[in-house]
């Protein structure tokens, strides 16, 4: 079960993709599945780089767990509380182009992309869950 | 991730290979602004070799759409992969931006 300690840097992304794309290999599993966790896990990494650095955050970790039925991804970070499911804004997809606000997709396609998405605060960490189904 | 245009029937087509994530966004950001030169009519953004884009890129994307719109330029997106597809779906960019199968369909709706 890949576990990772990542440094709230953008350079880390890299390292990231390589632990999923690794993991997916080895779990013969199809492009576009990989392309979907690639995607989520990036949305979560990058908002914890640009918020946790912020705050004087050097650290957080990611867990991929490929399970039976389902990928069960874990991101333990020690920023301040923050819940994706009810902190952070809706985003805008359906205003005319003039209109449509910047920001806040990161977040929509992580819910739209995940089957679960769970959050706990504990022991003055934010531990997010997600849950993916695998590909039959 | 590289970006590449070249002038076709009089449209700017703008070609992105490779992958768009949170580590070079900036730089997409950038070869966006730097392939509209003044006097532009048409764009289309070939996305057939773009393999993965998250948030960051669509972010590009959207501000790149809004400066064409401002300037007047007509714009369409085609040849996207599946994955791509879906997340232009599920962002609603699709109800912005039009999007065709391939670059010749581009060319014939931008007329």
């Amino acid at each position: 079960m890949p576990s990772l300690k990542i440094k709230t840097e953008v350079a880390e992304l890299e390292r990231i993709f390589a632990a999923v794309d690794e993991l997916g290999s080895q779990n013969n599993w199809p492009d576009d599945f990989i392309f979907r966790i690639n995607l989520v896990v990036e949305e979560v990494a990058m908002n914890c780089i640009k918020y946790c650095h912020m705050e004087g955050v050097s650290y957080f970790e990611i867990t991929m767990d490929p399970g039976n039925d389902v990928l069960t991804i874990e991101i333990i970070d020690t920023g301040r509380p923050f819940d994706p499911l009810t902190d952070a804004p809706e985003a805008d997809t359906d205003s005319s182009i003039e209109d449509r606000a910047i920001g806040g997709l990161g977040l929509h396609l992580v819910r739209t992309m995940t089957d679960d998405m769970r959050y706990r605060r504990e022991a003055d960490r934010n531990h997010l869950t997600l849950i993916m189904h695998k590909p039959s | 991730m590289q970006v590449t245009t070249e002038n076709k029937n009089g449209s700017l087509v703008i070609v992105t290979e490779g992958r768009v994530d949170g580590s070079n966004a900036p730089e997409f950001q950038e070869a966006l602004k730097d392939a509209i030169k003044e006097g532009e009519q048409k764009v289309i953004l070939d996305f057939e070799r773009l393999s993965y884009i998250s948030s960051a890129g669509l972010r590009v994307i959207l501000m790149f759409a809004k400066q064409l719109r401002r300037e007047n330029i007509a714009f369409s997106a085609c040849s996207l992969i599946a994955s791509v597809k879906d997340i232009f779906a599920i962002s609603g960019f699709d109800k912005i931006i039009p999007i065709h199968e391939s670059q010749k369909e581009a060319m014939a709706a931008l007329g």
